[in-house]
């Protein structure tokens, strides 16, 4: 006990006690002062924890030290308190959103009170998951992270989308939980422990530990959310709400990102087929994941299918790491890790704001669907701007942070194809046209959005746009980190190498990272604000000089504008829709009656998901088909069951009887 | 001394199979019941002891006068009719049950060639499990598969004291408090499903099926 007892300690003891303790404030009868009592203590929680967190070694000068609690149980380590950082930091602005979003539920009268249990326990088991070192009890997090994250999505159980997206969310958490099993089960087979902290294995050892690597991938790679297995995502995230879909897509998926980075760990150093075949999926994941989000009309499937892209930058920042550790190069290790950790942290923050801004939007709107939105900007302005920045940091365009990341995954390829010279050029070179492709259709997709969603007429009639205090803050703290991250990257990308040199490059380390100039891009940033600053203050006074000129939109020589004469999601995304028609499954119908009097005519457009429809469905259906077979075992009658245990155990005392 | 009981014990299954009263039933748990808890107490005889003497007498207390008489309590609340309807005539069964038995016997005798066990407890034991899994089988009321559970659990019992020269008190007394529970919560089911069906049939649990 007595390691306990270390101030450390007992602030990061007292965060989760506070966090479970504003369980007591749900009893309070008025659901309103009920919801907003357990938030702020919950928020408080999180504070201290987030204080906790930033106060460990991993976030001062200090050498970083690995501390284990409750006898071994909990290992705070780098990996584990930098995916703590992510869990807490994302979890608070999305908890300050919990008092707005739920606002609206209390007046359709659903139980919000089961809500917030789920929540909180979903936040509380996540925060364990991270930081637990045995495997028992780690797989006990996750289930019970998975469970009530599925218990808190059926909010809106009566809807038939909700029923269908909440089952393919729990089916393929199923299909991890007893993949994770056998991983554990493994790992403890070859080391003779339970503890993470005891895993340490060859991959020399024997045919078992590639069948390891391979479990991981597909365990951790689903809940994460890569390409062939991604099918849950656009299903389960749009029908959740949109604190949970902030939540998932920033935090949960991520755990899978910790998964794999923890086996590699364990399993270190990797041979390079690993790295290849992480690449490969990775490249995949972002190239199609982006795509399709461009195929989609529902703003929350769009997300989720980013969020199957960005999962893939991530990816090929692992992959490179994977690459530099079957080759023994510090450096390239230290780039690719590096870039998939910090572009960890940056999707967790800017997934979270665009899911949080659409979910405000949604709310009002009532509808999912982007051709019914428009001129939101002049509704909410802050919210829009917000929306804004987080579509630009999604993309990758420099001021913001999600461009740091992919920088840096991209020196990672530069400086793989100079250390490995042979053919390693041309492939990287391939890998960084793809990169850049889907940075391409980034831009592309997130013009879309805003420009459909923010900008025009409006094409839904709205009487009264609410946004709440609630809202903004919690989009303005989000859009706060991605600008700060942006524009003074030095000290996150000191966390990021801080993380990586403890104990995850093995040999000498190398400080690629902190070499290059960050405080370059700080200087060019800044300089590009202030002059696009000074630019807005020219225009300003150039305005009052001159006045502003206001006119309607050219309508191409058509009189009588109407909202329904926009350009819309759909026609906007066409081009480029077609050219992988059969992967995207994308159908266009037009019916253009071409009578001397036209009459109305109709479009629609729809994508359907390649793996969903193509093999998941048809393999169940089979699976269907082949069990209604036995169908006929399945009896109402008690008496039949009892006949069939009979006949089991008769078999059975026949085979010890004749083995005997 | 055990042998005769166990035989007893076999004879008392061929009137269960036999007869088509509910109230036989009963009774014959209770012969069962008192069987069984001479059969706990022999090894007693010779040196006697307060420990060894409670189990038997729990048994006694639970299957022969608190079990009896609560299904005697249903049956009398419930109105429950008195004849037990099979879905099988007795003279199918009894040559069903015979067989099963001769197949019993003869496989414990080839048994006990190769590890030590008394061959007629042994075998009246398995053969109680059989045959009360062959009245939840072949019988339509709800109080009848309550008996032929009991029955299958007395088959336990015994097949334990053959096998074992004496079983753990605790596991013992663990499977009485099993009984008990499972009994009473039969019988509040019973009690319910009598408010909400009309009849006590088995068949009529089919319409809960989702």
């Amino acid at each position: 006990m007595n390691d306990l007892i270390d101030s450390h300690n007992v602030l990061f003891i007292a965060a989760f006690i506070i966090q479970l303790l504003s369980i007591v404030f749900l009893s309070i009868k008025n659901e309103r002062k009920a919801l907003f009592s357990t938030n702020i203590v919950l928020l408080i929680g999180l504070a201290f924890g987030l204080i906790s967190t930033l106060s460990s070694t991993l976030f001062t000068s200090a050498e970083i030290s690995s501390r284990n609690i409750f006898s071994n149980f909990i290992r705070l380590d780098g990996l584990s308190i930098y995916f703590l950082f992510i869990v807490q930091l994302v979890a608070i602005p999305i908890t300050i959103y919990n008092f707005s979003y739920l606002q609206h539920y209390i007046e359709q009268k659903r139980p919000i009170k089961n809500f917030i249990i789920f929540y909180l326990i979903l936040l509380i088991s996540t925060q364990f998951l991270v930081i637990a070192n045995q495997a028992i009890f780690f797989l006990i997090c996750w289930e019970a992270m998975t469970i009530s994250a599925y218990l808190a999505m059926v909010l809106e159980r009566e809807k038939e989308e909700v029923q269908r997206g909440s089952f393919y969310y729990f089916a393929t958490s199923h299909v991890i939980i007893f993949v994770l099993y056998i991983f554990f089960f493994l790992l403890h087979h070859l080391t003779g422990s339970w503890f993470f902290s005891d895993y340490h294995i060859l991959f020399s050892t024997g045919i078992v530990v590639p069948i390891i690597f391979i479990l991981s991938f597909i365990g951790f790679g689903i809940k994460a959310g890569f390409m062939p297995f991604h099918f849950w995502l656009p299903q389960a995230h749009p029908i959740a709400p949109s604190v949970l879909s902030a939540f998932f897509s920033g935090v949960m998926i991520k755990t899978g990102i910790y998964g794999i980075l923890r086996t590699f760990q364990f399993l270190n150093p990797v041979p390079e087929w690993c790295g290849w075949l992480m690449l490969c999926v990775s490249i995949i994941s972002a190239i199609f994941g982006v795509w399709y989000a461009l195929a989609q009309h529902d703003i929350k499937r769009l997300l989720a299918y980013h969020s199957v892209e960005n999962i893939g930058i991530i990816g090929i920042g692992i992959g490179i790491g994977f690459i530099g550790s079957a080759n023994n190069l510090p450096v390239v290790q230290v780039l690719g890790f590096g870039g998939a950790l910090l572009h960890t942290l940056n999707h967790a923050i800017f997934k979270s704001l665009l899911f949080i801004g659409s979910g405000v939007v949604c709310q009002n709107l009532e509808t999912r669907n982007i051709e019914l939105m428009g001129g939101l900007v002049h509704r909410a302005k802050y919210i829009a701007i917000f929306f804004l920045i987080g579509s630009v940091a999604i993309s990758g365009i420099p001021p913001f942070n999600g461009f740091i990341s992919e920088f840096i995954i991209y020196t990672g390829f530069f400086k793989t194809a100079n250390e490995l010279k042979n053919y390693y050029p041309i492939i990287m070179l391939m890998f960084v046209v793809g990169l850049a492709f889907v940075g391409g259709l980034a831009v592309a997709c997130f013009t879309k959005v805003n420009s459909i969603m923010f900008l025009g007429n409006e094409r839904k009639e709205v009487k009264h746009f609410h946004t709440s205090i609630y809202d903004n803050s919690s989009l303005g703290i989000l859009a706060l980190l991605c600008v700060v991250i942006g524009f003074y990257p030095q000290p996150f990308v000191g966390v990021v190498n801080k993380v990586i040199t403890n104990g995850f490059v093995k040999g000498n380390s190398s400080s690629a990272l902190i070499n290059i100039d960050w405080l370059y891009f700080t200087v060019i940033f800044s300089s590009i604000a202030l002059s696009v600053f000074v630019l807005y203050l020219i225009k300003i006074k150039l305005e009052k000089k001159y006045g502003r000129r206001t006119s309607p939109a050219w309508g191409c020589g058509y009189e009588n504008l109407n909202p329904r004469m926009q350009y819309t999601a759909s026609s906007f995304a066409d081009e480029l829709n077609t050219i992988p028609k059969s992967v995207l499954v994308y159908h266009k119908k037009v019916e253009i009656s071409e009578t001397a009097f036209p009459l109305p005519s109709k479009f629609e457009s729809h994508s359907k998901d390649f793996i969903d429809s193509k093999i998941i469905l048809p393999l169940f259906n089979f699976l269907k088909l082949l069990v209604g077979k036995i169908e006929f075992l399945s009896q109402t009658d008690v008496r039949y069951y009892i006949a069939f245990i009979l006949i089991i155990i008769t078999i059975y005392s026949l085979i010890a009887f004749l083995w005997v | 001394m055990e042998n005769v009981l166990s035989i007893l014990f076999c004879l008392s299954l061929f009137y269960v199979v036999v007869t088509s009263r509910v109230k036989a039933y009963v009774t014959v748990l209770r012969v069962q019941g008192i069987i069984l808890a001479i059969l706990l107490m022999i090894p007693f005889i010779y040196h006697f002891s307060i420990f060894g003497i409670i189990l038997p007498a729990t048994l006694l207390l639970v299957k022969v006068f608190l079990i009896p008489r609560y299904i005697n309590k249903v049956i009398l609340d419930l109105d429950i009719k008195r004849r037990i309807e099979p879905t099988i005539q007795q003279m199918v069964f009894l040559p069903i049950v015979i067989a099963s038995m001769i197949v019993i016997f003869l496989a414990s005798n080839i048994l006990s060639k190769s590890t030590e066990l008394n061959v007629i407890p042994f075998a009246s034991g398995f053969s109680a499990i059989v045959i009360g899994i062959y009245i939840i089988m072949f019988r339509k009321k709800l109080i009848v598969h309550v008996c032929g559970f009991l029955i299958l659990e007395n088959g336990i019992f015994l097949f334990g004291t053959a096998v074992a020269s004496e079983l753990p008190m605790m596991i013992e007394l663990g499977t009485l408090l099993d009984v008990f529970v499972v009994v009473f919560l039969m019988g509040i089911a019973l009690n319910r499903i009598s408010n909400t069906f009309e009849g006590f049939e088995i068949t009529d649990l089919g319409r809960l099926k989702d």
